[in-house]
């Protein structure tokens, strides 16, 4: 019972899998296509990445911690409308300037929060299953948005827009607003999952949720932090993406619920939860997000199959982090 | 010595295991015989599992044979075995919550009446094969509805169903009352005297004693004693198992008490426990005993916040009101639960995330500080004596080593008032000596201590003072000399003849 | 257009008193606003019926709006079975999946007037209305081919995969045939401002000259505005978006470099189609057949005639 044969440190597929799914996506982009590795590229990818990649990072959370939030594309999309109608109805008070930018963020925010705590209200509190509460929500803000756009699109006032457009388009040193806010959020992310007590009890949670209460662990609180935590994302992605177009519509985050789902997957964390890992996120979106654009770069295949390409790619990256299984 | 001559039904020859470069089982011989019942004991990790999950093919072997009849088989899966005859009732239960009694017991064996399934005939064929058990429960019953003992006789009245010539059982005692216990011996007996060769694990001794015609002792993956079992006596098995001498199991009793750490009165868990009172003092230990389901588990779970529960608590002395787990661990309350499997540890997550878990705020300003985390990992290794690598997961370690996990995860929290939940279920004597030290330990360092068992001698020989519960209700209180099994097993039935004087509250 | 609204009015007078005896339905089934287009042709129907409410009191409506083939089914079915309907307006999502539930309601004695997507089976309606896609494809290719004389190099985004956006989509490539036009590369934006936005993106990453850019809808236009501005290319001359929204319309009137025209199609089709019916209903006027409303190109001379600014497409 005392033998402790440490085994040779072997490479761990579960690791490297999505990592090796990226590099080749990369090196099969560079090969097709020359301007693929130029800089305006790179940074298109990253920057659309961004709001998927924002809201996968809170997913991922959600989702280690035995949740699932399928209300995030809609939430966007009534996040990005409300916000739009507030900062156009405020226009002629404040006028064109960084206060009404700053009104804008703080509703977006404000929204995320809510909405994010009611469905952790809901979830926890009520004691309702997830995937039911936040279908209905899905519904809820989707419909809303319509409503809101009386079934066709809000814009936002066009100078406004002009002003509020560096948000998107602007940076530092060459570095889109979009892709430094997602890095500051990966990072903290990733401390917060790897390092904090807060993380812990996430993985904790998913992973036996009995056992986590009779550790002492405040489950209820700390599955409504996931919940609210990813509201709060939601409205910092459409904070980005509301300068993008200015506009939100029905069709504004459309099925964003299920890439941030797929790229927290395709990045190793369990779908039934207990374990998760933010940088294994990043790489997910990173995946989905390349998949299209290097379609769209080339003419491998009839775009038809743009879906069944991106559908294949995310069953080998789940595929190739499945080790094999000890002992059958 | 008739046995000898008749073929065994089912054996293993020079069997051996490895998993990678581990051997775990080393060239083990052993023989069922029909008729005949069989024990195999061992302490946790001596490779019992291993030889039974190769006898019903749910692992083939690395070397040797398993003989069928005489004949060398090899069974592709457990179905295999099955269709031979060979059933295993594993000792965590394999049935299906949500069905009823009756369609577990016919799951996948279903009678039909042309198209359609015959339920009546499979109630009835279900209430008979019950009856054979003396268990009463209803077939419409739902098993998530039944008790552990009725689950058991379930799990056995499947097997009977199924013609089993060899039933194999995984320690399927753990869980049982007393009486439980004799019912399925009893059964057991019964089996045996119509042809079926039994074999079966257990770590109480007495039911080896009482029931078994051959013995296997294992130690280390090997067989270290074979032979019938009227050849050993429970002393010689537990040396045998051990591989030492074992002098006394219980550590002596410390008779230091100091203040009142815990005062409860009228407390009500509803729908499991009413009007409970009891006090505990720091540095003593209380014994709980009393029948599965007489509520025990229920009444400390509520006081620790796990339940709903209403009524006074006073904790050294002052009133306190708890909800919530967090907030009994607040007031140096911790309890540990009996089911380390599903409520105690994280099976698929390492040592060193289960040990802090509960106290993971000393372990944290805002980040976590890992190196802390692997010294109290190491403290933890070397004070409760864990075993088996430190990189695993926790579901690969053995129950006993589980078990200390579990304790040092509890004992990290440092709390005065500690209530532990059956400390030694599933564990091997050689591991149990070493969880009652620990536990007078903690007592003569001034902590309070309940206990709660269904081993009636562990009560006995762990605590200075036993309570016996009764239907949600305690029975009574016993100390010193009063405390005796027939005492206990009086007050658990409710034949309450004897004189104890009833708590000093 | 004119045409029929001037009979519309003709008979509303003839017709109003000879029927007020028993109130008759109308069900009108579309698919729900999930983009622009979609968006405004609700607009129309909900303002087509209440005006026709209010002219004509013996005349029921019942609007049901679908967010996808199915639910739009069922909305027939439960048209025809509980509120009795004596006409059906109906916009199919999908052709296959709605001619036989369509079908049942003509089989049943029903008006049915079919508006945009035609069935699979030729002859169950009673009156077509629809716009022109090859029309739309053809007018839009015709001013790609008069705007580059000298011909030039253009991309082209396409709708969401359906017969509509191919029909589009042929129409274009005919009438381009020949003219110099080289189409570098179509992807499909779906209809979306989002997508078109990023397709748009990597269209200008891969050809470092595009001359122009086909966008076949404004939704997508927005997006490909967007994406040429963000990358600073000043190569693109002008992009050709089509449907007639009213902010693409007025940039158009404003007369703007980049949006020097567009291509209606009109979603107040479905305005027409239920004044028609309602006119067929509560009248004896023949109004069966087909009516097809053609695309007209817009430019900054006649695009005032073009702009409804309550609209909100």
């Amino acid at each position: 019972m005392t033998i402790a044969v440490t085994a040779p440190r072997k490479i761990k597929m579960s690791v490297i899998g999505p990592i090796v799914a990226l590099v080749v996506l990369i090196i099969m982009g560079a090969l097709m296509n020359p301007n693929f590795l130029s800089a305006g590229n790179i940074s298109n990818v990253l920057s659309r990445s961004a709001f998927i990649g924002i809201i996968a990072v809170g997913m991922t959370f959600v989702i280690t911690a035995g949740g699932l939030d399928l209300s995030v594309g809609s939430m966007a999309a009534f996040i990005a409308g409300l916000m739009i109608l507030v900062m156009n109805t405020a226009l002629p008070v404040m006028g064109i300037g960084i206060p009404i930018v700053l009104l804008g963020m703080a509703v977006a925010l404000a929204a995320g929060l809510f909405a994010g705590m009611l469905n952790g209200v809901l979830i926890t509190r009520l004691g309702m299953d997830a995937f039911i509460v936040t279908l209905g929500s899905m519904g809820i803000y989707r419909s809303l948005v319509t409503w809101l756009a009386d079934g066709g699109t809000l814009s936002l006032d066009f100078s406004l827009r002009t002003f509020y457009q560096p948000v998107y388009y602007g940076g530092i040193l060459g570095v889109s607003w979009p892709i430094i806010v997602f890095a500051l959020v990966v990072i903290g992310g990733e401390l917060l999952m790897r390092s904090t007590p807060f993380g812990r009890h996430c993985a904790a949670i998913g992973s036996n949720d009995q056992v986590a209460r009779y550790s002492s662990v405040r489950v209820a609180r700390v599955r409504m932090l996931t919940y609210v935590m990813l509201g709060i994302l939601v409205g910092i992605a459409t904070i980005m993406y509301v300068p993008r177009l200015g506009s939100a519509s029905s069709a504004t985050g459309l099925l964003w619920e299920l890439e941030a789902i797929a790229a927290v997957i395709v990045g190793g964390t369990a779908l039934k939860g207990g374990f998760g890992r933010v940088w294994g996120t990043v790489i997910g979106v990173l995946i989905l997000t390349l998949i299209g654009n290097i379609l769209n770069l080339t003419d491998l295949v009839s775009p038809y199959l743009n879906g069944a390409i991106q559908g294949a790619i995310i069953i080998l990256a789940v595929v190739l982090q499945r080790g094999r299984k000890p002992g059958q | 010595m008739g046995h000898a001559v008749t073929t065994p039904v089912l054996a293993l020859s020079k069997v051996s295991k490895s998993f990678g470069p581990i051997e775990v089982l080393h060239g083990a011989d052993i023989a069922l015989h029909p008729g005949r019942v069989h024990a195999l004991i061992g302490e946790n990790g001596a490779g019992k599992s291993t030889m039974m999950k190769i006898l019903t093919g749910y692992q083939p072997p690395s070397a040797g044979q398993v003989m069928l009849q005489g004949q060398p088989v090899s069974f592709a899966d457990m179905g295999q075995a099955e269709a031979q005859g060979i059933s295993l009732i594993h000792q965590e239960f394999n049935l299906a919550d949500h069905l009823t009694v009756a369609e577990n017991i016919f799951l996948g064996s279903e009678l039909r009446r042309g198209w359609f399934l015959d339920k009546p005939a499979m109630r009835a064929r279900s209430r008979d094969l019950l009856g054979r058990l003396r268990c009463d429960v209803d077939p419409d019953r739902l098993i998530s509805d039944l008790s552990n003992s009725d689950k058991q006789m379930v799990e056995i009245a499947k097997a009977l169903l199924r013609d089993t010539n060899v039933l194999i059982m995984d320690e399927p005692t753990a869980v049982l009352t007393r009486t439980e216990t004799a019912v399925l011996l009893d059964q057991v007996r019964a089996l045996r005297d119509h042809g079926t060769a039994v074999l079966f694990t257990s770590h109480k001794l007495d039911e080896v004693v009482a029931i078994a015609d051959d013995l296997t002792i294992m130690r280390d993956g090997s067989v270290v004693w074979s032979g019938p079992a009227n050849e050993m006596d429970e002393h010689q098995m537990a040396e045998a198992m051990v591989g030492r001498e074992i002098s006394t199991l219980y550590p002596p009793k410390d008779s230091t008490k100091g203040a009142l750490a815990l005062e409860v009165e009228g407390f009500h868990v509803p729908g499991f426990a009413e009007d409970i009172h009891f006090t505990l003092r720091k540095g003593e230990v209380l014994g709980i005993a009393g029948l599965i389901g007489s509520g025990r588990t229920e009444t400390f779970e509520g006081l620790a916040g796990l339940r709903d529960a209403h009524g006074t608590v006073r904790i050294n002395g002052n009133p306190v009101t708890i909800r919530h787990p967090w907030e009994a661990l607040a007031l140096g309350l911790a309890y540990l639960t009996e089911d380390r499997k599903t409520r105690g540890l994280l099976l698929t997550k390492g040592l060193r995330e289960n040990l802090t878990l509960q106290s993971l705020h000393k372990f944290s300003n805002w980040m976590i500080d890992a190196k802390a985390e692997e010294a109290a990992l190491n403290h933890a290794i070397a004070e409760f004596d864990i075993r088996g690598s430190r990189d695993v997961d926790v579901g690969s370690l053995s129950g006993g080593n589980q078990q200390k996990l579990l304790f040092a995860k509890t004992m990290l929290s440092d709390p005065d008032i500690l209530v532990i939940d059956e400390p030694t279920r599933g564990i091997d004597i050689g591991t149990k000596q070493q969880m009652y030290e620990f536990i007078r330990k903690l007592a003569s360092e001034g902590r309070a201590i309940v206990v709660i068992s269904s081993e009636m001698q562990e009560v006995i020989g762990l605590a200075d003072r036993v309570l016996v519960m009764r239907q949600g209700r305690i029975a009574g209180e016993l100390t010193g000399d009063s405390a005796t099994e027939d005492a206990i097993v009086r007050l658990a039935m409710g034949l309450g003849q004897t004189t104890i004087l009833e708590g000093t509250i | 257009m004119k045409r029929l609204i001037s009979a519309l009015a003709i008979s509303t007078a003839l017709v109003t008193p000879a029927l007020a005896q028993d109130t008759q339905v109308i069900g009108v089934s579309i698919p729900a606003a999930t983009h622009g287009w979609a968006g405004g042709m609700n607009y129309f129907a909900q303002s087509a019926i209440d005006r026709l409410e209010e002219t004509y009191p013996q005349l029921d409506f019942v609007l049901a709006t679908a967010a996808d083939p199915s639910r739009q089914v069922n909305d027939i079915e439960d048209m025809l079975a509980t509120r009795n309907i004596s006409a059906l307006v109906v916009l199919p999502f999908e052709s296959e999946p709605l001619t036989g539930p369509v079908q049942a309601v003509a089989d049943a004695g029903v008006w049915v007037t079919v508006v945009d997507r035609g069935l699979s089976v030729e002859g169950i309606e009673d009156l077509y209305v629809a716009g022109d896609n090859p029309g739309f494809g053809r007018v839009s290719g015709e001013y790609m081919a008069s705007q580059m004389p000298d011909g030039g190099d253009i991309v082209v985004l396409r709708g969401i995969p359906t017969t509509i956006d191919n029909e589009r989509v042929a129409g274009f490539e005919e009438a381009i045939e020949g003219s110099g036009i080289n189409v570098l590369g179509m992807e499909h934006g779906n209809w979306n401002r989002d997508t078109s936005f990023e397709v748009m993106q990597d269209f200008l990453s891969r050809h470092p000259q595009i001359d122009a850019v086909w966008a076949s809808d404004d939704d997508m236009a927005i997006g490909v505005l967007a994406a040429i501005e963000a990358a600073g290319r000043d190569d693109v001359q002008f992009v050709l978006g089509g449907a007639g929204m009213k902010e693409m319309v007025q940039r158009v009137m404003d007369g703007d470099e980049m949006i020097p025209a567009n291509v209606t199609y009109p979603p107040s089709m479905i305005a027409t189609a239920i004044e028609v019916t309602a006119l067929g209903v509560v009248s004896q006027t023949p109004v069966s057949g087909e009516f097809i409303i053609g695309s007209v190109l817009v430019t900054q001379d006649n695009a005032e005639e073009f702009y409804y600014p309550d609209s909100p497409f």
